[in-house]
């Protein structure tokens, strides 16, 4: 972590609390009662402040300030937070993220824009209450020089010194600030024996006279925020500078604070910001809740930032011990000595639960990128003028990260697709008798081995005649062919294909399908396209749970070996005499059911002579099943994904290679396609058969 | 690592690794080269290019094995002591890709000099032209330098 570049750091931070963000302001446009959202979005600007002023992005720093100035009204009660608002709120964090990433593309005068924006909808209704205070001046106003000076109380946690932080340089930091009477509250400190040394007990009431900025005071404790409460209140004019009794203070602490003439705002662990003009208000309503504050504190101990690419490191190490093992216990089980024996197995047992544990530091869950489309359909659905409602479920389900990385797009396109065509406009939706509102479901859930991702919309469904004629014309097929539905949506993933009339800014259904497909099945996924019209479509991406390593079934065929993912197995059965003699019509009766079957031997091209007793296993995929004819069934394999090169690209029965135990290659079957060309063969028969 | 034509503007001698293929000698960009192994189990893979017939385990990764001698067309030898694998780093539709290639024998890292550089005679081969970079003298013999991008693609 300490080589990278601290801007760096920034930046991802930064763009985690754009989501938290962007995700509170989104959930508050439908609940805008909700004071946890408020707070939530509160909590990440404030600290998209802090942290910009820390590595210099002074306009990020200033622009996020008057943000907040003017979203604290928000916080504050005083007005409700309307669509439009949300909207404004929207823009200005693009705004920022903007100023973060790309300062350059921007300009002052958008910013403007947007702050005069979220002033007028921030101040337009007068101010009910008694806030008269609340300035609708900068928040530097000049009214802050009146004061002077703070009042503060501090105090930290008890482990604050193990971390190496030490107040007293706080204090002195403090002190530069102006002069400072300290008097330290003693009351914490518990009887001897129970004392530990290592802990602090102490606890400083601060006057700070000096008129600065509350901001000033909020990067002395910057560092330690997190670990201490910081109360301040203004110290008022009125007040002399001289202290106050010792005694008072001891007795009444941690009263003297309310004692004060001055309104208070607590400020526990940073990130609420305080008018600096204060105002009178209610001591309860500033308050954070103590539950968020121990949320943020349970996050903090229990999460690590780790680069990505350490982490594939780590499971490329994982994925050469689990290579290593596989050789270690081929040995071991070819010798007679039992301890090794032993230790081959325990080390088979450690490296498959390391190498669960690394899949589970690699996996995400989804909702990280469910988050993300809100934002879009909030903006299609303006944009459209088409109001939908967006329902997402099964956020907690976890893949891969880099499936998740490779997910975005593919899935940005089928929603687009989906709002764009699949609903239809409200004149049209009222007229068939549906509610206006459409309804967009984005949905995943595990399935065995696979994660199945689907993305739902309640709209007209896919016009199969025009995709007919469509194709028709454009030659992919003859006309009056006989075809299934299913086989006619299926030119909607054919490159260049699409139905759209009109040429929109969001393109029609078809154009970037066949991107999606790709990408997809780049991830050795599936796609499937359901429709029913007047209903909706839904599109269904299976996808496997990760790229890196999978169960295998080792299978030899010849001299080859080849490894079939094992969640593609449903069962192994010996190929019967019976089924060997009718070599014609190679289909196997698996419980009644008439299964084809492919001879590997004839595809691998096997030299020698084959086994006497052929086995089967038995592969499928969603409803398809297609038998595999072997010589030997070896075993379970822990396989580790490799890919093949570009050379052996035009290769389509394998979808990638993994190393065994003795360190040689081997291929591993690419089960969609070898259902495929099952499937294709047995057509073949039914034509000659017919003919 | 690219095809050579800057290498041939840049320096006048260029550093070749000399291998033998049957009765001829290639000599192979040392540039391309990250090493040299012996021969290790091969594993078949069915519906290949005839050139790339095979994959192999080097280090942990899965290359493809080709056989430079099915591409110009040579007989195929049976391995034998000499028999080495030189694996080399190409770049195909602009990555780099790791390659192995089945050697008969391997001579040695030396240099030709830009000047025993001879142009392809149009007639009197019989490998394709377009596999073939240039042909240089060493030691009164010629020797072939291969365009391994051409080769393999």
């Amino acid at each position: 972590m300490s080589a990278m570049d601290p801007t760096e750091v920034f930046r991802q931070e930064a763009s985690e609390l754009f989501e938290v963000l962007e995700g509170a302001l989104l959930d508050l446009g439908q609940r805008p009662d909700d004071r946890e959202l408020v707070d939530s979005a509160f909590r990440a600007l404030h600290t998209i402040k802090g942290s910009g002023a820390m590595f210099g992005f002074d306009k990020v720093a200033s622009f996020t300030h008057e943000f907040e100035t003017a979203f604290d009204r928000v916080r504050k009660g005083e007005i409700k937070p309307t669509q439009e608002l949300i909207s404004v709120a929207l823009a200005a964090k693009d705004y920022i993220r903007a100023l973060i990433e790309d300062p350059q593309s921007t300009d002052d005068i958008i910013g403007e824009g947007i702050l005069d924006d979220l002033k007028r909808f921030v101040f337009s209704d007068p101010p009910a209450a008694p806030v008269v205070e609340i300035a609708v001046a900068p928040p530097l106003a000049p009214a802050e020089s009146k004061q002077a000076g703070w009042h503060l109380y501090l105090e930290f946690e008890s482990h604050i010194l193990r971390n190496g932080s030490n107040p007293l340089d706080l204090l002195e930091d403090l002190c530069k600030l102006g002069p400072c009477f300290v008097v330290p509250v003693t009351d914490g400190i518990p009887f001897l024996d129970e004392m530990e040394p290592e802990d602090c007990y102490l606890k400083w009431d601060v006057k700070l006279h000096a008129a600065c900025d509350k901001d000033a005071i909020d990067d002395v404790f910057m560092f330690v925020s997190d670990e201490m409460k910081l109360t301040l209140s203004p110290l008022e004019q009125v007040e002399a500078p001289a202290p106050m009794p010792l005694f008072q203070l001891l007795d009444e602490e941690p009263a003297p604070v309310a004692e004060m003439a001055a309104p208070v705002v607590e400020v526990a662990a940073a990130p609420v910001a305080v008018q600096p003009a204060a105002k009178p208000e209610p001591k309860s309503e500033s308050r954070p809740e103590p539950k968020a504050e121990a949320k943020r504190d349970d996050r903090g101990i229990a999460t690590v930032r780790v680069q990505a690419e350490r982490l594939d490191e780590l499971m490329d190490r994982v994925g050469e011990l689990v290579i290593a093992q596989a050789r270690l216990t081929q040995l071991a089980a070819s010798g007679s000595d039992l301890s090794i024996k032993m230790i081959a197995e325990e080390i088979e047992r450690l490296a498959s639960s390391l190498r669960d544990t690394t899949m589970g530091a690699r996996m995400v869950p989804i909702g990280s990128l469910f988050g993300r489309f809100r934002r879009l359909i909030h903006d299609l659905s303006r944009d459209l003028s088409k109001p939908v409602d967006f329902v997402t479920t099964g956020e907690d389900t976890e893949l891969d990260k880099t499936m998740i990385e490779c997910l975005a797009d593919p899935l940005v396109h089928l929603i687009r697709n989906a709002i764009d065509h699949g609903i239809e406009d409200t004149a049209t939706r009222s007229a068939n008798g549906k509610t206006e509102q459409g309804r967009i479901e984005l949905a995943a859930v595990h399935s065995g081995a696979q994660v199945l991702v689907t993305v739902k919309d309640n709209g007209g469904g896919l016009n199969t005649a025009r995709i007919r004629a469509k194709a028709e014309e454009q030659g992919l097929i003859a006309a009056g062919a006989v075809l299934t539905d299913h086989e006619i949506h299926q030119f909607l993933f054919h490159p260049g294909f699409s139905t759209a009339q009109t040429i929109s800014a969001l393109s029609g259904r078809g154009v970037g399908m066949d991107v999606v497909k790709r990408t997809i099945e780049n991830m050795r996924g599936t796609i499937d396209l359901s429709t029913k019209p007047g209903q909706g479509t839904t599109v269904t991406l299976r996808l496997p749970l990760t790229l890196a390593i999978i169960e295998g079934l080792l299978i030899r065929v010849g001299e080859g070996r080849y490894i079939i993912p094992l969640s593609a197995v449903e069962e192994c059965i010996e190929l019967t005499a019976e089924d060997e003699r009718s070599r014609g019509r190679n289909f196997l009766n698996v419980r009644g059911n008439l299964v084809p079957f492919l001879r590997l031997r004839e595809i691998m091209t096997a030299t020698g002579a084959p086994d006497r007793h052929q086995k089967t296993i038995i592969i499928s995929t969603g409803e398809t099943h297609v038998g595999l004819v072997a010589d030997q069934i070896i075993g379970n394999h822990q396989t580790v994904i490799k890919s093949l090169s570009k050379l052996h690209s035009d290769v389509t029965i394998f979808s990638g290679a993994t190393i065994l135990g003795d360190g040689t290659a081997a291929l591993i079957l690419d089960v969609a396609q070898l259902v495929a060309l099952a499937q294709s063969k047995v057509e073949k028969q039914h034509i000659s058969e017919a003919a | 690592m690219n095809d050579g034509l800057t290498s041939e503007h840049q320096a006048d001698a260029m550093q070749v690794v000399m291998i033998g293929l049957g009765e001829e000698k290639f000599a192979l960009d040392a540039g391309l080269v990250r090493e040299i192994i012996d021969p290790v189990p091969v594993t078949k893979v069915a519906g290949a290019r005839a050139f790339v017939p095979s994959v192999i385990n080097v280090r942990g990764n899965v290359i493809p094995l080709a056989d430079l001698r099915i591409r110009f067309g040579m007989p195929q030898l049976d391995d034998s002591a000499d028999t080495r694998i030189v694996v080399i780093e190409i770049e195909l539709d602009g990555e780099p890709v790791l390659v192995g290639v089945t050697a008969d024998k391997v001579y040695e890292v030396t240099e030709i000099s830009q000047t025993d550089v001879q142009q392809t005679p149009r007639v009197g081969m019989h490998w394709k032209p377009e596999f073939i970079r240039f042909i240089a003298k060493w030691r009164e013999e010629f020797v072939i330098v291969p365009n391994m991008e051409r080769i393999l693609n």
